[in-house]
């Protein structure tokens, strides 16, 4: 007799693998249970395929459903999730897709899809109470420049090598341009949600790294030092005082409780 | 263990992600809502959503991803994801199912069928009293709707359900729905599988609507597929009154997961089942008046 084991083991590869062997000679059900497999291997590849898709609708306007379904039934079988929460599954599907055969002739198609799941999960962030300027004022400018911030958990900061942007707007106000520029450009985008609401805003190269080296925990000295690198006009202090305006500062810690 | 002196009156429906807005705006009459927690583990906003909810309504819990028959063990970081949801909201019940759906470290994002056997047996048994010591309550298992069995098998499924009652202490979600659909599927009397089950520990009930397609196993036959994606159907409901008598007045739920319809619908579907239960009750207290 085997043991659950195994059993499991050839229902998974059964399901995920199509792999009859093993299986076949366990199962019960109408006059040809094996038949029956098909029920278990339907939910499990429809329900994660119209999961893929209901989390890129975008880039399923951009590519066609066609071309992303059959992505997504590839990426499924080569790429099942690994926790119950469909929700968090799907961040490697960008790059899977922009190497399927075809995926070429949109050269931009990763970059698009990686700004969608973003934008899918920043849309549901909850905003936190934001630190004010007066809150920063008492404390001294030596010990700020060490000080570690935290920002809101809905805020993201990527570097794009196409204005991928201006094509998410359009396909989100439902613009069917007939004619639309698109060349490769850098794109220093910084997308905010909170409570199904989200936004995007370029920044200029500088202002885009001082604040997504603060949101990756660097002190406000190093995130500083990186923007002065990229552009040697760059003025640290204001660059942290529209941070602390635009409400993304959620806690000041020192160094240290930032490492932690 | 945390016991429950506070149950629901009247029965209550799913709470799926694209409504929640519209009852957190509406607060509609209903006896109480259930989710599943994986759909709101990642959603911060929804969950501040159900927050607000859970201080007018009774939630109940009910995981599709606690897979208490893997026999590579729980997934503890989800429990304990769950765990901090159920601490966050305090539900009246926490629910799950008798199935797998973990296997080296793969979700399969389905309720897949186990053997009844003492080996799956001990492994469940394990893995509920895990449950609930790490939840700090009592655990709810739903029997699943089947389409295929093993040859393994020792057992019948309620003589499993009750075996593990006995074990862990837990408690039984009766889904009628799906006690029809396996019953129907694999070719025996639901309404004796219903009289095995042991009523005192049906804590809660569950109905939904199935879809029927043509058994490729069996050519010419039908097969019933829990869809969760119709109304109720008319054998369901019969099958219900019948639970009723047998077991007497549970908390019960109307799932409606895919094409769902207006909120106003389950509603509908949630009154009928209060209907169900006020006219077996009635009669059942005619017969004893007259016997």
């Amino acid at each position: 007799m085997p043991t659950l084991a195994e059993t499991q083991k050839f229902f998974r590869n059964a399901v995920v693998g199509d792999e009859m062997a093993g299986i076949q000679s366990l199962i019960v059900g109408g006059r040809d249970a094996s038949k029956r497999l098909e029920i278990h291997r339907r939910n499990y590849e429809t329900s994660l395929v119209t999961a893929l898709l209901g989390k890129f609708p975008a880039t399923v306007w951009l590519a066609g459903t066609p071309f992303v379904s059959e992505a997504a039934r590839h990426f499924v079988c080569e790429h099942p999730p690994h926790a119950p929460c469909i929700a968090e599954y799907g961040e490697r599907f960008p790059g899977f897709l922009s190497a399927c055969p075809g995926a070429e002739r949109v050269p931009y198609l990763r970059e698009f899809a990686e700004l969608e799941w973003h934008v899918g999960h920043i849309a549901v962030a909850v905003d936190q109470p934001p630190v004010s300027l007066q809150e920063f004022s008492a404390i001294n400018d030596e010990a700020l420049l060490n000080m570690v911030l935290a920002l809101q958990p809905g805020v993201r900061y990527l570097h794009m090598s196409w204005p991928i942007d201006e094509l998410m707007k359009l396909y989100l106000t439902e613009t069917a341009a007939d004619s639309f520029e698109f060349s490769p450009a850098d794109a220093w985008i910084q997308a905010r949600g909170a409570r199904g609401e989200f936004h995007m805003d370029r920044l200029d190269a500088s202002e885009f790294i001082f604040r997504k080296s603060i949101s990756e925990g660097q002190a406000i000295v190093g995130a500083a030092e990186r923007a002065l690198d990229a552009d040697p006009t760059f003025d640290p202090g204001r660059a942290l005082v529209r941070v602390v305006a635009e409400g993304l500062v959620t806690a000041i810690m020192s160094g240290s409780e930032g490492d932690k | 263990m945390t016991s429950i002196s506070r149950l629901p009156s009247g029965a209550g429906v799913g709470l799926r992600l694209p409504q929640i807005a519209e009852v957190v705006a509406t607060r509609p009459s209903v006896g109480w809502l259930e989710i599943h927690p994986e759909n709101f583990l990642a959603n911060p906003h929804a969950t501040e959503l159900l927050t607000e909810l859970s201080q007018h309504y009774f939630i109940s819990v009910h995981s599709v991803g606690i897979s208490i028959g893997s026999v590579g063990g729980i997934d503890r970081l989800h429990l304990k994801r769950v765990r901090a949801l159920v601490d966050r909201i305090n539900p009246v019940f926490v629910s799950g199912h008798l199935a797998w759906s973990t296997y080296g470290g793969e979700y399969l994002n389905d309720l897949l069928p186990l053997p009844y056997n003492l080996e799956a047996l001990r492994l469940i048994e394990a893995h509920v009293r895990e449950v609930q010591e790490t939840l700090g309550r009592r655990y709810l298992i739903e029997n699943p709707s089947s389409y295929i069995g093993f040859r393994t098998s020792m057992m019948s499924e309620a003589e499993f359900l009750s075996e593990l009652v006995g074990r862990t202490g837990c408690q039984l979600l009766c889904d009628v729905s799906n006690a029809y659909i396996s019953a129907q599927n694999m070719g025996y009397d639901v309404y004796q599988y219903i009289d095995s089950l042991p009523a005192d520990a049906i804590g809660e009930v569950h109905l939904g609507g199935f879809t029927v397609e043509e058994d490729e196993a069996s050519p010419g036959a039908e097969l019933l597929i829990d869809t969760h994606a119709a109304a109720i159907a008319e054998p369901v409901w019969n099958l219900y009154a019948h639970a009723i008598r047998r077991f007497g007045a549970r908390p019960t739920l109307i799932e409606w997961d895919n094409n769902i319809p207006l909120f106003a619908a389950l509603l509908a579907e949630a009154a009928h089942a209060d209907e169900v239960v006020a006219g077996t009750m009635a009669l059942e207290a005619r017969c004893a008046d007259a016997c």
